[in-house]
């Protein structure tokens, strides 16, 4: 046991002192065991969508609003996805990537790696956001039938979310997917 | 004078003899305790060191506890999995199933109008209840701007109409930035019930 010792008595009150550890031990050792059991190890996680939808009416009419080059991601096709780079209505330029499943694990899931590295391909060689300042993000419309399975909609955005870029933040910068994902209404 | 010796009380020398532990019995205990020329069979057991690795561990989980539990899912609900993920968020939760339509737990609406009438439609039911919540929040914290930050748990084979449409009501309400709950790839089951 844990003690403290200062020295002789001198006729006086004893000045050593036993702190007794066992009770702490077993205070201690019941806190472990509760915070344990009552521990959340959390596997959940989300990924992101924008809706874009106009705000409030404001009194000053808006500035003009530059075309930015848009990549919109179809993926109606049982064979194949379509990315389609527009600016505003004109088409810039139109891409097939074949529709191939890879599946991860036993648990059913699955992603499409080559839709991700044909997004990420693009976004280097057409993306307008790069900047680790720039606060605004390139823009994905996911254009999907409506019968699509959720599952499937969640694979594409996560091909679609691959490529990442650098983005300052209260004083340090982190890694954050280059693109808003939203969807198309038609 | 008397040939018997006093006691040692009594006698200003000591007899000579063993002092320290002459009462253990047998022979081959005192031996034993007393260390007998041997290593000694008591031991301490090193408490301080073992204290500090206890609080360790009690600060570690104390930094990661949390009151607020388990994220609650829906037990119809079997969540797809994501690479490219972010941390989960404090917000309202909508629950899409195979036919309900639940916010943070309370019907809202049914997926079934919405697979007949098979075009974009908002759920007035749910378009109602996150307005409210909207409208209580800017109560609860005026002047603040509302994050309008909602997660939808989807189970994974919802069809893309109910997600859109929901997604859209949601959006109409004030709540713009949604969230889809999923798990992390290689993170184990998508979690919820079976169908």
């Amino acid at each position: 046991m844990a003690g403290i010792d200062v020295g002789g008595h001198g006729g006086k009150r004893a000045t050593n002192h036993e702190i007794p550890l066992i009770p702490f031990i077993d205070f201690l050792l019941g806190l472990v065991a509760f915070l344990l059991v009552t521990a959340v190890w959390s596997q959940r996680a989300r990924i992101n969508a924008d809706a874009r939808v106009p705000g409030p009416p404001k009194e000053t009419p808006p500035d003009e609003i530059k075309k930015e080059k848009q990549l919109h991601v179809e993926m109606k096709g049982e064979r194949k996805f379509q990315l389609v780079w527009k600016e505003g209505t004109t088409v810039v330029n139109t891409i097939d990537v074949p529709r191939k499943q890879v599946n991860v694990g036993d648990s059913g899931d699955f992603k499409y790696p080559d839709l991700a590295a044909k997004i990420e391909a693009e976004w280097k060689a057409n993306g307008s956001h790069r900047a680790a300042t720039d606060k605004k993000f390139d823009q994905a419309v996911l254009h999907t039938d409506n019968s699509t399975p959720f599952q499937d909609v969640i694979a594409v955005i996560d091909a679609i979310y691959t490529p990442q870029r650098d983005f300052s933040f209260g004083g340090g910068t982190e890694k954050v997917p280059a693109f808003n994902v939203t969807f198309a209404v038609n | 004078m008397s040939s018997k010796a006093l006691s040692r009380f009594h006698q200003p020398i000591s007899v000579p003899g063993r002092r320290l532990l002459h009462h253990v019995n047998p022979g081959f205990v005192r031996k034993k305790v007393s260390g007998g020329g041997q290593r000694s069979v008591n031991q301490e057991i090193p408490l301080i060191p073992f204290i500090d690795f206890l609080l360790c561990i009690v600060l570690f989980l104390l930094a990661s506890f949390s009151a607020s539990g388990e994220l609650p899912i829906d037990k119809n609900i079997k969540l797809t999995n994501a690479e490219n993920v972010m941390d989960m968020v404090e917000a309202p939760m909508v629950a899409i199933t195979g036919t309900q339509i639940l916010v943070d737990g309370t019907p809202a609406g049914n997926t079934r109008a919405i697979i007949d009438g098979n075009r974009l439609t908002r759920v007035d039911e749910l378009f109602n209840i996150l307005k409210n919540k909207r409208e209580l929040w800017k109560q609860i914290n005026p002047g603040k701007p509302f994050p309008g930050v909602v997660v939808l748990q989807v189970d994974r084979k919802v069809q893309a109409l109910v997600v859109k449409s929901v997604f859209q009501t949601a959006a109409y309400a004030g709540f713009p930035n949604v969230s889809f709950m999923v798990g992390r790839m290689g993170g184990g089951e998508g979690g919820g019930g079976e169908h």
